[in-house]
Protein backbone atom coordinates (compact mmCIF):
# COMPACT_ATOMS: atom_id res chain seq x y z
CA UNK A 1 0.00 0.00 0.00
CA UNK A 2 3.01 2.00 1.07
CA UNK A 3 5.16 1.00 -1.79
CA UNK A 4 1.67 2.20 -4.45
CA UNK A 5 1.10 5.47 -2.76
CA UNK A 6 4.81 6.08 -3.51
CA UNK A 7 4.57 5.27 -7.33
CA UNK A 8 1.92 7.29 -7.56
CA UNK A 9 3.46 10.19 -5.82
CA UNK A 10 6.92 9.46 -8.35
CA UNK A 11 4.36 9.27 -10.75
CA UNK A 12 3.05 12.84 -10.37
CA UNK A 13 6.26 14.74 -9.87
CA UNK A 14 7.97 12.88 -13.04
CA UNK A 15 5.12 14.41 -14.86
CA UNK A 16 4.65 17.68 -13.35
CA UNK A 17 8.65 17.78 -14.39
CA UNK A 18 8.28 16.48 -17.63
CA UNK A 19 5.38 19.48 -18.45
CA UNK A 20 7.77 22.04 -17.23
CA UNK A 21 10.48 20.54 -19.60
CA UNK A 22 7.95 20.63 -23.05
CA UNK A 23 7.01 24.42 -21.84
CA UNK A 24 10.18 25.57 -21.09
CA UNK A 25 11.88 26.17 -24.74
CA UNK A 26 8.69 28.33 -25.75
CA UNK A 27 8.43 30.13 -22.76
CA UNK A 28 12.37 31.25 -22.69
CA UNK A 29 11.57 32.25 -26.32
CA UNK A 30 8.50 34.19 -25.64
CA UNK A 31 10.34 35.76 -22.39
CA UNK A 32 13.48 36.45 -24.37
CA UNK A 33 11.65 37.87 -27.64
CA UNK A 34 8.48 39.56 -26.30
CA UNK A 35 9.34 40.55 -22.22
CA UNK A 36 12.77 41.40 -23.14
CA UNK A 37 11.82 43.77 -25.67
CA UNK A 38 8.70 45.35 -23.63
CA UNK A 39 11.31 46.03 -20.35
CA UNK A 40 13.54 47.73 -22.93
CA UNK A 41 10.81 49.90 -24.63
CA UNK A 42 9.91 50.53 -20.53
CA UNK A 43 13.39 51.77 -20.27
CA UNK A 44 13.51 53.64 -23.61
CA UNK A 45 10.20 55.96 -22.43
CA UNK A 46 12.20 56.81 -19.32
CA UNK A 47 15.43 58.61 -21.36
CA UNK A 48 15.77 61.06 -23.71
CA UNK A 49 17.04 58.98 -26.90
CA UNK A 50 16.31 60.78 -29.89
CA UNK A 51 18.67 59.63 -32.96
CA UNK A 52 18.61 63.55 -34.39
CA UNK A 53 20.10 65.20 -31.10
CA UNK A 54 22.04 62.10 -29.69
CA UNK A 55 24.10 64.87 -27.52
CA UNK A 56 20.55 65.36 -25.33
CA UNK A 57 20.41 61.37 -24.68
CA UNK A 58 20.16 60.61 -20.88
CA UNK A 59 17.25 59.96 -18.17
CA UNK A 60 14.65 61.65 -17.82
CA UNK A 61 12.17 59.97 -16.00
CA UNK A 62 8.46 60.72 -16.58
CA UNK A 63 8.84 63.43 -18.65
CA UNK A 64 7.73 62.03 -21.87
CA UNK A 65 4.21 60.97 -20.33
CA UNK A 66 4.27 64.52 -18.45
CA UNK A 67 4.56 65.93 -22.18
CA UNK A 68 1.96 63.38 -23.71
CA UNK A 69 -0.57 64.67 -21.60
CA UNK A 70 -0.10 68.21 -22.93
CA UNK A 71 0.53 67.18 -26.36
CA UNK A 72 -2.38 68.35 -28.48
CA UNK A 73 -1.74 65.76 -31.26
CA UNK A 74 -1.24 62.57 -28.90
CA UNK A 75 -4.97 63.46 -27.44
CA UNK A 76 -5.86 63.72 -31.48
CA UNK A 77 -4.61 60.56 -32.33
CA UNK A 78 -6.39 59.15 -29.54
CA UNK A 79 -9.39 60.46 -30.82
CA UNK A 80 -8.82 59.18 -34.01
CA UNK A 81 -8.21 55.55 -32.70
CA UNK A 82 -11.65 55.64 -30.68
CA UNK A 83 -13.17 56.48 -34.03
CA UNK A 84 -11.38 54.50 -36.13
CA UNK A 85 -11.79 51.28 -33.41
CA UNK A 86 -15.74 51.71 -32.38
CA UNK A 87 -17.11 52.56 -36.48
CA UNK A 88 -14.84 49.50 -37.93
CA UNK A 89 -15.64 47.06 -35.28
CA UNK A 90 -19.45 48.31 -35.59
CA UNK A 91 -19.62 48.26 -39.10
CA UNK A 92 -18.49 45.12 -39.38
CA UNK A 93 -20.69 43.07 -36.45
CA UNK A 94 -23.73 44.70 -38.25
CA UNK A 95 -22.90 43.99 -41.82
CA UNK A 96 -21.73 40.60 -40.83
CA UNK A 97 -24.41 39.78 -38.85
CA UNK A 98 -26.71 40.84 -41.38
CA UNK A 99 -24.73 39.32 -44.48
CA UNK A 100 -24.99 35.83 -41.98
CA UNK A 101 -28.72 36.07 -41.57
CA UNK A 102 -29.40 36.21 -45.07
CA UNK A 103 -26.91 33.25 -45.84
CA UNK A 104 -28.43 31.33 -43.74
CA UNK A 105 -31.61 31.15 -45.64
CA UNK A 106 -29.87 29.75 -48.97
CA UNK A 107 -30.42 26.19 -48.94
CA UNK A 108 -27.52 25.89 -51.45
CA UNK A 109 -24.21 27.36 -52.48
CA UNK A 110 -23.47 28.59 -49.04
CA UNK A 111 -19.93 27.19 -49.48
CA UNK A 112 -19.21 29.90 -52.19
CA UNK A 113 -20.02 32.34 -49.73
CA UNK A 114 -17.62 31.14 -47.46
CA UNK A 115 -14.82 30.71 -50.52
CA UNK A 116 -15.31 34.56 -51.31
CA UNK A 117 -15.08 35.75 -47.97
CA UNK A 118 -11.57 34.53 -47.29
CA UNK A 119 -10.21 36.06 -49.85
CA UNK A 120 -9.73 39.62 -48.29
CA UNK A 121 -9.14 38.02 -45.20
CA UNK A 122 -5.66 36.45 -46.45
CA UNK A 123 -4.66 39.19 -48.46
CA UNK A 124 -1.66 40.97 -46.97
CA UNK A 125 -2.92 44.53 -45.80
CA UNK A 126 -0.59 46.61 -46.94
CA UNK A 127 -1.79 45.17 -50.64
CA UNK A 128 -5.49 45.84 -49.87
CA UNK A 129 -4.00 49.44 -49.06
CA UNK A 130 -2.75 49.54 -51.94
CA UNK A 131 -5.16 48.57 -54.00
CA UNK A 132 -7.72 51.13 -52.75
CA UNK A 133 -5.31 53.85 -53.20
CA UNK A 134 -4.63 53.36 -56.50
CA UNK A 135 -7.59 51.01 -58.52
CA UNK A 136 -10.61 52.14 -55.89
CA UNK A 137 -9.73 56.08 -54.04
CA UNK A 138 -7.69 57.54 -56.60
CA UNK A 139 -8.85 60.97 -58.14
CA UNK A 140 -10.16 60.79 -62.04
CA UNK A 141 -9.26 56.76 -62.40
CA UNK A 142 -10.37 55.22 -59.11
CA UNK A 143 -13.57 52.96 -59.34
CA UNK A 144 -15.37 55.36 -56.73
CA UNK A 145 -14.63 58.62 -58.37
CA UNK A 146 -15.87 57.50 -61.96
CA UNK A 147 -18.66 56.20 -60.25
CA UNK A 148 -19.39 59.31 -58.11
CA UNK A 149 -18.24 61.27 -61.47
CA UNK A 150 -20.92 59.50 -63.60
CA UNK A 151 -23.78 60.05 -60.94
CA UNK A 152 -23.11 62.85 -58.97
CA UNK A 153 -21.07 64.69 -61.00
CA UNK A 154 -18.67 65.73 -59.31
CA UNK A 155 -15.26 64.32 -58.67
CA UNK A 156 -13.88 63.78 -54.51
CA UNK A 157 -10.53 63.61 -53.71
CA UNK A 158 -11.27 60.32 -51.19
CA UNK A 159 -7.42 60.45 -49.39
CA UNK A 160 -6.62 63.92 -49.64
CA UNK A 161 -9.56 65.60 -47.59
CA UNK A 162 -9.58 65.01 -43.84
CA UNK A 163 -13.04 63.52 -43.30
CA UNK A 164 -12.93 61.26 -46.59
CA UNK A 165 -9.31 60.16 -45.52
CA UNK A 166 -10.97 58.88 -42.30
CA UNK A 167 -14.21 57.79 -44.03
CA UNK A 168 -11.97 55.96 -47.06
CA UNK A 169 -9.76 54.22 -44.29
CA UNK A 170 -12.64 52.74 -41.82
CA UNK A 171 -14.20 51.70 -45.00
CA UNK A 172 -11.22 50.01 -46.17
CA UNK A 173 -10.61 48.03 -42.89
CA UNK A 174 -14.45 47.16 -43.14
CA UNK A 175 -14.09 45.87 -46.21
CA UNK A 176 -11.11 43.98 -45.44
CA UNK A 177 -12.28 41.74 -42.04
CA UNK A 178 -16.64 42.25 -42.52
CA UNK A 179 -15.90 38.72 -43.63
CA UNK A 180 -14.26 37.46 -40.68
CA UNK A 181 -17.54 38.46 -38.82
CA UNK A 182 -19.37 36.79 -41.28
CA UNK A 183 -17.68 33.81 -40.79
CA UNK A 184 -17.86 33.71 -36.88
CA UNK A 185 -21.11 34.47 -36.76
CA UNK A 186 -22.45 32.03 -39.81
CA UNK A 187 -21.00 28.98 -37.89
CA UNK A 188 -22.55 30.47 -35.00
CA UNK A 189 -25.55 30.76 -36.26
CA UNK A 190 -25.51 27.21 -38.12
CA UNK A 191 -24.94 25.99 -34.98
CA UNK A 192 -28.47 26.80 -33.63
CA UNK A 193 -30.79 23.80 -33.37
CA UNK A 194 -33.79 24.03 -35.79
CA UNK A 195 -36.23 22.24 -33.25
CA UNK A 196 -35.64 25.79 -30.99
CA UNK A 197 -36.94 28.12 -33.92
CA UNK A 198 -40.25 25.18 -34.67
CA UNK A 199 -41.11 25.79 -30.85
CA UNK A 200 -41.26 29.40 -31.35
CA UNK A 201 -43.24 29.24 -34.12
CA UNK A 202 -45.73 27.00 -33.16
CA UNK A 203 -45.95 30.23 -30.19
CA UNK A 204 -46.19 32.16 -32.99
CA UNK A 205 -43.72 34.32 -32.07
CA UNK A 206 -42.81 37.27 -34.29
CA UNK A 207 -39.79 36.95 -36.14
CA UNK A 208 -38.35 40.19 -34.68
CA UNK A 209 -39.36 38.14 -30.93
CA UNK A 210 -37.45 35.33 -31.99
CA UNK A 211 -34.24 36.96 -33.19
CA UNK A 212 -34.08 38.86 -30.26
CA UNK A 213 -35.23 36.25 -27.75
CA UNK A 214 -33.65 33.00 -29.71
CA UNK A 215 -30.83 33.86 -32.02
CA UNK A 216 -29.83 36.96 -29.94
CA UNK A 217 -28.77 34.66 -26.25
CA UNK A 218 -27.27 32.02 -28.73
CA UNK A 219 -25.29 33.41 -30.73
CA UNK A 220 -23.75 36.13 -28.19
CA UNK A 221 -20.63 34.69 -27.28
CA UNK A 222 -19.91 34.44 -30.89
CA UNK A 223 -20.63 37.98 -31.42
CA UNK A 224 -18.24 39.04 -27.76
CA UNK A 225 -15.49 36.89 -29.56
CA UNK A 226 -15.66 39.30 -33.04
CA UNK A 227 -15.73 42.28 -30.84
CA UNK A 228 -12.69 41.67 -28.73
CA UNK A 229 -10.86 40.57 -31.58
CA UNK A 230 -11.67 43.36 -33.76
CA UNK A 231 -11.18 45.56 -31.35
CA UNK A 232 -7.68 44.35 -30.32
CA UNK A 233 -6.74 44.44 -34.35
CA UNK A 234 -8.01 48.05 -35.03
CA UNK A 235 -6.31 49.65 -32.29
CA UNK A 236 -3.28 48.34 -33.93
CA UNK A 237 -3.84 48.93 -37.03
CA UNK A 238 -1.26 49.80 -39.51
CA UNK A 239 -0.43 48.55 -42.64
CA UNK A 240 -3.53 49.06 -44.78
CA UNK A 241 -3.90 53.33 -43.22
CA UNK A 242 -0.01 53.53 -44.06
CA UNK A 243 -0.05 52.35 -47.63
CA UNK A 244 -3.51 54.09 -48.37
CA UNK A 245 -2.62 57.54 -46.69
CA UNK A 246 0.10 57.20 -44.66
CA UNK A 247 -1.57 58.93 -41.34
CA UNK A 248 -2.28 61.79 -43.87
CA UNK A 249 -3.71 64.34 -44.83
CA UNK A 250 -1.26 66.06 -42.60
CA UNK A 251 -2.61 64.03 -39.38
CA UNK A 252 -6.12 63.18 -40.75
CA UNK A 253 -5.83 59.45 -40.27
CA UNK A 254 -2.88 59.48 -37.83
CA UNK A 255 -4.16 56.98 -35.29
CA UNK A 256 -1.90 56.56 -31.87
CA UNK A 257 -0.07 53.55 -33.63
CA UNK A 258 0.89 55.92 -36.60
CA UNK A 259 1.99 58.46 -34.74
CA UNK A 260 4.22 56.08 -31.94
CA UNK A 261 5.34 55.08 -35.52
CA UNK A 262 6.16 58.41 -36.89
CA UNK A 263 7.76 60.18 -33.96
CA UNK A 264 9.89 57.39 -33.71
CA UNK A 265 11.02 56.36 -36.92
CA UNK A 266 10.34 59.73 -38.79
CA UNK A 267 11.34 62.44 -35.92
CA UNK A 268 13.80 59.73 -34.28
CA UNK A 269 12.36 60.35 -31.07
CA UNK A 270 12.66 57.37 -29.87
CA UNK A 271 12.11 58.44 -25.84
CA UNK A 272 8.62 60.22 -27.09
CA UNK A 273 7.65 57.13 -28.88
CA UNK A 274 8.33 54.82 -26.86
CA UNK A 275 6.37 56.41 -24.38
CA UNK A 276 3.50 56.88 -26.84
CA UNK A 277 3.44 53.03 -27.19
CA UNK A 278 3.46 52.36 -23.78
CA UNK A 279 0.04 54.36 -23.57
CA UNK A 280 -1.38 52.35 -26.71
CA UNK A 281 -0.82 49.08 -24.63
CA UNK A 282 -2.11 50.64 -21.43
CA UNK A 283 -5.21 51.46 -23.76
CA UNK A 284 -5.21 48.08 -25.38
CA UNK A 285 -5.09 46.57 -22.01
CA UNK A 286 -7.63 48.53 -20.41
CA UNK A 287 -10.15 47.85 -23.26
CA UNK A 288 -9.80 44.50 -23.48
CA UNK A 289 -10.38 44.29 -19.65
CA UNK A 290 -13.53 46.10 -19.90
CA UNK A 291 -14.78 43.59 -22.91
CA UNK A 292 -13.55 40.94 -21.11
CA UNK A 293 -15.46 41.61 -18.29
CA UNK A 294 -18.79 42.50 -20.16
CA UNK A 295 -18.53 39.01 -21.37
CA UNK A 296 -18.13 37.39 -18.14
CA UNK A 297 -20.91 39.45 -16.80
CA UNK A 298 -22.70 38.36 -20.84
CA UNK A 299 -23.93 42.13 -20.73
CA UNK A 300 -24.50 43.99 -23.98
CA UNK A 301 -24.96 42.14 -27.08
CA UNK B 1 -53.18 31.98 -53.07
CA UNK B 2 -53.04 33.55 -49.98
CA UNK B 3 -51.14 36.61 -49.27
CA UNK B 4 -48.61 35.26 -46.75
CA UNK B 5 -47.82 32.43 -49.22
CA UNK B 6 -46.90 35.75 -51.99
CA UNK B 7 -44.72 37.19 -49.88
CA UNK B 8 -42.89 34.11 -48.34
CA UNK B 9 -42.74 33.21 -51.66
CA UNK B 10 -41.19 36.86 -52.49
CA UNK B 11 -38.64 36.70 -49.61
CA UNK B 12 -37.35 33.48 -51.07
CA UNK B 13 -36.48 34.95 -54.32
CA UNK B 14 -35.44 37.84 -52.55
CA UNK B 15 -32.79 36.63 -50.50
CA UNK B 16 -30.52 34.75 -52.43
CA UNK B 17 -30.50 37.69 -55.15
CA UNK B 18 -29.60 40.27 -51.95
CA UNK B 19 -26.78 38.01 -51.08
CA UNK B 20 -25.32 37.47 -54.11
CA UNK B 21 -25.80 41.52 -54.82
CA UNK B 22 -23.80 41.83 -51.53
CA UNK B 23 -21.08 39.02 -52.34
CA UNK B 24 -20.46 40.78 -55.63
CA UNK B 25 -20.24 44.15 -54.28
CA UNK B 26 -17.69 42.43 -52.19
CA UNK B 27 -15.69 40.68 -54.19
CA UNK B 28 -15.25 43.37 -56.72
CA UNK B 29 -12.11 45.00 -56.00
CA UNK B 30 -10.80 41.61 -56.33
CA UNK B 31 -12.14 41.35 -59.15
CA UNK B 32 -11.57 44.62 -60.57
CA UNK B 33 -7.57 43.76 -59.42
CA UNK B 34 -7.67 40.88 -62.24
CA UNK B 35 -9.23 42.98 -64.74
CA UNK B 36 -6.52 46.16 -64.19
CA UNK B 37 -3.74 43.07 -64.34
CA UNK B 38 -4.96 42.00 -67.74
CA UNK B 39 -4.92 45.71 -69.38
CA UNK B 40 -2.33 47.30 -71.21
CA UNK B 41 -0.35 50.99 -68.99
CA UNK B 42 -2.66 53.06 -71.59
CA UNK B 43 -5.94 50.88 -71.39
CA UNK B 44 -5.60 51.51 -67.27
CA UNK B 45 -5.54 55.68 -67.96
CA UNK B 46 -8.50 55.32 -70.67
CA UNK B 47 -11.84 57.23 -69.18
CA UNK B 48 -14.21 55.76 -68.45
CA UNK B 49 -12.83 52.52 -67.23
CA UNK B 50 -13.06 50.12 -70.42
CA UNK B 51 -14.55 46.37 -69.79
CA UNK B 52 -14.43 45.57 -73.10
CA UNK B 53 -10.11 45.74 -74.35
CA UNK B 54 -8.01 42.92 -75.78
CA UNK B 55 -6.28 41.24 -72.62
CA UNK B 56 -2.89 40.44 -72.00
CA UNK B 57 -0.58 38.39 -70.07
CA UNK B 58 2.39 41.17 -70.62
CA UNK B 59 1.83 42.43 -67.00
CA UNK B 60 1.80 38.59 -65.62
CA UNK B 61 4.63 38.04 -67.51
CA UNK B 62 7.27 41.36 -66.17
CA UNK B 63 6.10 40.43 -62.09
CA UNK B 64 7.42 37.07 -63.09
CA UNK B 65 10.68 37.14 -64.99
CA UNK B 66 10.87 40.14 -67.20
CA UNK B 67 11.68 44.02 -65.05
CA UNK B 68 9.49 43.93 -62.19
CA UNK B 69 10.18 40.74 -61.32
CA UNK B 70 8.75 39.52 -57.60
CA UNK B 71 10.45 36.48 -57.77
CA UNK B 72 13.37 37.21 -55.39
CA UNK B 73 11.47 39.07 -52.99
CA UNK B 74 8.38 36.32 -53.44
CA UNK B 75 11.93 33.79 -52.51
CA UNK B 76 12.53 36.24 -49.31
CA UNK B 77 9.26 35.67 -47.77
CA UNK B 78 9.02 32.17 -48.21
CA UNK B 79 12.89 31.53 -46.34
CA UNK B 80 11.86 33.81 -43.57
CA UNK B 81 7.99 32.54 -43.45
CA UNK B 82 8.92 29.07 -43.77
CA UNK B 83 12.09 28.98 -41.10
CA UNK B 84 9.69 31.09 -38.77
CA UNK B 85 6.92 28.57 -38.68
CA UNK B 86 9.53 25.70 -38.33
CA UNK B 87 10.74 27.05 -35.12
CA UNK B 88 7.61 28.00 -34.12
CA UNK B 89 6.10 24.49 -34.28
CA UNK B 90 8.91 22.81 -32.93
CA UNK B 91 8.44 24.99 -29.52
CA UNK B 92 4.64 25.18 -29.78
CA UNK B 93 3.72 21.81 -29.96
CA UNK B 94 5.51 20.25 -27.07
CA UNK B 95 4.19 23.39 -24.81
CA UNK B 96 0.30 23.22 -25.98
CA UNK B 97 0.62 19.36 -24.95
CA UNK B 98 2.15 20.42 -21.72
CA UNK B 99 -0.37 23.26 -21.11
CA UNK B 100 -3.71 20.95 -22.54
CA UNK B 101 -2.67 17.74 -20.94
CA UNK B 102 -0.15 17.43 -18.28
CA UNK B 103 -0.25 19.03 -14.33
CA UNK B 104 1.93 21.58 -15.22
CA UNK B 105 3.17 23.62 -12.37
CA UNK B 106 1.91 27.28 -12.41
CA UNK B 107 0.03 25.96 -15.51
CA UNK B 108 -2.92 28.79 -15.16
CA UNK B 109 -0.33 31.71 -14.64
CA UNK B 110 2.33 30.51 -17.74
CA UNK B 111 -0.55 30.11 -19.66
CA UNK B 112 -1.86 33.59 -19.20
CA UNK B 113 1.36 34.68 -19.62
CA UNK B 114 1.70 33.18 -23.15
CA UNK B 115 -1.78 35.02 -23.67
CA UNK B 116 -0.82 38.31 -22.25
CA UNK B 117 2.45 38.46 -24.92
CA UNK B 118 0.19 38.97 -27.19
CA UNK B 119 -1.47 42.12 -26.17
CA UNK B 120 1.87 44.15 -26.64
CA UNK B 121 1.12 46.19 -30.59
CA UNK B 122 3.31 45.89 -33.08
CA UNK B 123 4.55 49.26 -32.59
CA UNK B 124 5.39 48.50 -29.12
CA UNK B 125 8.09 45.48 -30.55
CA UNK B 126 9.29 47.26 -33.68
CA UNK B 127 10.69 50.56 -31.38
CA UNK B 128 13.16 48.18 -29.55
CA UNK B 129 13.90 45.72 -31.65
CA UNK B 130 14.81 48.59 -34.14
CA UNK B 131 17.23 49.89 -31.21
CA UNK B 132 18.52 46.15 -30.62
CA UNK B 133 18.97 44.63 -34.03
CA UNK B 134 20.75 47.68 -34.59
CA UNK B 135 22.96 47.30 -31.64
CA UNK B 136 23.80 43.76 -32.65
CA UNK B 137 24.20 43.89 -36.74
CA UNK B 138 20.76 42.02 -37.22
CA UNK B 139 18.72 44.92 -39.05
CA UNK B 140 18.03 43.55 -42.25
CA UNK B 141 19.25 40.18 -41.98
CA UNK B 142 17.10 37.00 -42.05
CA UNK B 143 17.68 35.63 -38.24
CA UNK B 144 16.69 39.34 -37.08
CA UNK B 145 13.26 38.82 -38.83
CA UNK B 146 12.60 35.68 -38.21
CA UNK B 147 13.06 36.07 -34.60
CA UNK B 148 11.26 38.96 -34.86
CA UNK B 149 7.85 36.72 -36.44
CA UNK B 150 8.28 34.24 -33.38
CA UNK B 151 6.52 37.03 -31.07
CA UNK B 152 3.19 37.08 -33.02
CA UNK B 153 3.44 33.27 -34.11
CA UNK B 154 4.65 31.47 -31.17
CA UNK B 155 1.90 32.61 -28.89
CA UNK B 156 -0.53 32.31 -31.09
CA UNK B 157 0.69 28.78 -32.54
CA UNK B 158 0.36 27.60 -28.76
CA UNK B 159 -2.81 28.47 -27.59
CA UNK B 160 -4.00 26.94 -31.12
CA UNK B 161 -2.39 23.93 -30.70
CA UNK B 162 -3.94 24.13 -27.25
CA UNK B 163 -7.56 23.59 -28.60
CA UNK B 164 -6.43 20.49 -30.90
CA UNK B 165 -5.19 19.05 -27.75
CA UNK B 166 -7.73 19.14 -25.80
CA UNK B 167 -10.07 17.06 -29.16
CA UNK B 168 -7.99 14.19 -28.33
CA UNK B 169 -9.68 11.95 -26.42
CA UNK B 170 -8.03 10.81 -23.54
CA UNK B 171 -8.18 7.41 -23.54
CA UNK B 172 -5.66 7.23 -25.77
CA UNK B 173 -2.92 8.61 -23.14
CA UNK B 174 -4.30 6.15 -20.49
CA UNK B 175 -3.65 2.94 -22.53
CA UNK B 176 -0.05 4.29 -22.79
CA UNK B 177 0.41 4.77 -19.15
CA UNK B 178 -0.54 1.59 -18.91
CA UNK B 179 2.40 0.07 -20.70
CA UNK B 180 4.54 1.99 -19.26
CA UNK B 181 5.44 3.99 -22.40
CA UNK B 182 8.21 5.96 -21.68
CA UNK B 183 6.11 9.75 -22.01
CA UNK B 184 7.88 11.33 -24.81
CA UNK B 185 6.98 7.90 -26.09
CA UNK B 186 3.48 8.82 -25.38
CA UNK B 187 4.25 12.14 -27.17
CA UNK B 188 5.92 11.10 -30.07
CA UNK B 189 3.78 7.67 -30.85
CA UNK B 190 0.35 8.70 -29.62
CA UNK B 191 -0.22 12.35 -29.26
CA UNK B 192 1.34 13.67 -32.46
CA UNK B 193 -0.66 11.34 -34.92
CA UNK B 194 -3.41 12.48 -33.67
CA UNK B 195 -2.57 16.14 -34.00
CA UNK B 196 -1.35 15.72 -37.70
CA UNK B 197 -4.54 17.73 -38.61
CA UNK B 198 -4.21 20.84 -35.78
CA UNK B 199 -0.38 20.89 -36.68
CA UNK B 200 -1.00 21.40 -40.86
CA UNK B 201 -3.81 23.87 -39.36
CA UNK B 202 -1.38 25.72 -37.37
CA UNK B 203 1.62 25.75 -40.10
CA UNK B 204 -1.09 27.16 -42.41
CA UNK B 205 -2.16 30.23 -40.56
CA UNK B 206 1.29 30.71 -38.88
CA UNK B 207 2.63 30.77 -42.75
CA UNK B 208 -0.05 33.38 -43.42
CA UNK B 209 0.60 35.53 -40.88
CA UNK B 210 3.80 35.83 -41.31
CA UNK B 211 3.75 36.10 -45.58
CA UNK B 212 1.22 39.33 -44.92
CA UNK B 213 3.31 41.11 -42.15
CA UNK B 214 4.60 44.63 -42.64
CA UNK B 215 5.24 46.85 -39.99
CA UNK B 216 8.18 44.92 -39.23
CA UNK B 217 9.37 43.95 -42.55
CA UNK B 218 9.27 47.47 -43.81
CA UNK B 219 11.33 48.68 -40.74
CA UNK B 220 13.56 46.29 -39.60
CA UNK B 221 14.52 44.96 -42.97
CA UNK B 222 13.86 46.21 -46.85
CA UNK B 223 17.17 46.22 -48.81
CA UNK B 224 19.40 42.93 -48.49
CA UNK B 225 16.52 40.89 -47.12
CA UNK B 226 13.10 42.15 -48.75
CA UNK B 227 9.88 40.62 -48.01
CA UNK B 228 7.50 40.81 -51.01
CA UNK B 229 4.98 43.59 -48.96
CA UNK B 230 7.85 45.89 -48.73
CA UNK B 231 8.42 44.78 -52.28
CA UNK B 232 4.47 45.89 -52.75
CA UNK B 233 4.74 49.38 -51.24
CA UNK B 234 7.72 50.16 -52.43
CA UNK B 235 6.24 49.63 -56.37
CA UNK B 236 3.96 52.45 -55.54
CA UNK B 237 6.00 54.78 -54.29
CA UNK B 238 8.74 54.24 -56.71
CA UNK B 239 6.18 53.62 -60.11
CA UNK B 240 2.88 55.33 -59.33
CA UNK B 241 1.58 55.01 -62.09
CA UNK B 242 1.76 51.69 -63.16
CA UNK B 243 -1.87 50.21 -61.81
CA UNK B 244 -1.33 47.05 -64.13
CA UNK B 245 2.03 45.93 -63.24
CA UNK B 246 1.20 46.48 -59.66
CA UNK B 247 -2.06 44.85 -59.79
CA UNK B 248 -0.47 41.35 -61.40
CA UNK B 249 2.71 41.51 -59.36
CA UNK B 250 0.17 41.85 -56.24
CA UNK B 251 -1.72 39.00 -57.59
CA UNK B 252 1.05 37.08 -57.85
CA UNK B 253 2.37 37.69 -54.72
CA UNK B 254 -0.85 36.93 -52.82
CA UNK B 255 -1.17 33.79 -54.24
CA UNK B 256 0.49 31.32 -51.95
CA UNK B 257 -1.78 32.93 -49.09
CA UNK B 258 -4.67 32.90 -51.24
CA UNK B 259 -4.08 28.95 -52.28
CA UNK B 260 -3.21 27.85 -48.32
CA UNK B 261 -6.44 29.96 -47.30
CA UNK B 262 -8.93 27.67 -49.55
CA UNK B 263 -7.13 24.64 -48.30
CA UNK B 264 -7.73 24.97 -45.35
CA UNK B 265 -11.57 26.90 -45.29
CA UNK B 266 -12.99 24.25 -43.12
CA UNK B 267 -10.88 25.41 -40.24
CA UNK B 268 -10.57 29.28 -41.25
CA UNK B 269 -12.91 30.05 -38.50
CA UNK B 270 -11.57 27.75 -35.69
CA UNK B 271 -8.18 29.67 -36.85
CA UNK B 272 -9.81 32.76 -36.51
CA UNK B 273 -11.65 32.80 -33.55
CA UNK B 274 -8.42 31.00 -31.18
CA UNK B 275 -6.05 33.61 -31.85
CA UNK B 276 -9.64 35.83 -31.70
CA UNK B 277 -10.07 34.62 -27.99
CA UNK B 278 -6.36 34.30 -27.16
CA UNK B 279 -4.87 37.21 -28.41
CA UNK B 280 -4.77 37.17 -32.27
CA UNK B 281 -2.41 37.54 -35.48
CA UNK B 282 -0.95 40.95 -35.96
CA UNK B 283 -2.24 42.27 -39.18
Amino acid sequence: MKAANQTRGELLKDERFFAALLVAPGLLVLLVTTTAPLVYLLWTSLHHANLSMPWMNGFVGLDHYVHMLGDGRFWDALRLTAIYTVTTVVLQLVIGLGLALLVLQIPLGQWLFRLVAILPIVLAPVVVGLYWRTLMLSPSFGLFDVFTTQVFGKSYNWLGEPTLALISVILIHTWQWTAFAFLVLLASLASIPPDLYEAARIDRAGVIDRFRHITLPLIRPAIMIVIIMRAMVALSAFAAIYAATGGGPGTATQILNLYAYQTSFVALDFGYGSAQAIALLIVTLAVSAALFRLRRRGGLA
Amino acid sequence: MTRGGVRRRLAKALIPASATAVLALWAFPIFWAIVVALKSESEVLAFPPSLVFKPTLANFGDSLVGRFSILPEMWTSLVISSVATLLTIVLAVPASYAFARLRLPAGKFLGFYVLATQMLPPVGLVIPYFLILNRVGWLDTYQGMITVYLTFSLPFAIWLMVSFMEDIPREMEEAAAIDRASRLKTLWYIILPQVRGGIAVTVVFVFLNCWDEFLFAVQLSGNHVRPVTVAMYNFVSVEQTLWAKLSAASLIAMVPVIAIGFAAQRHIVKGLTVGAVKGGGRR
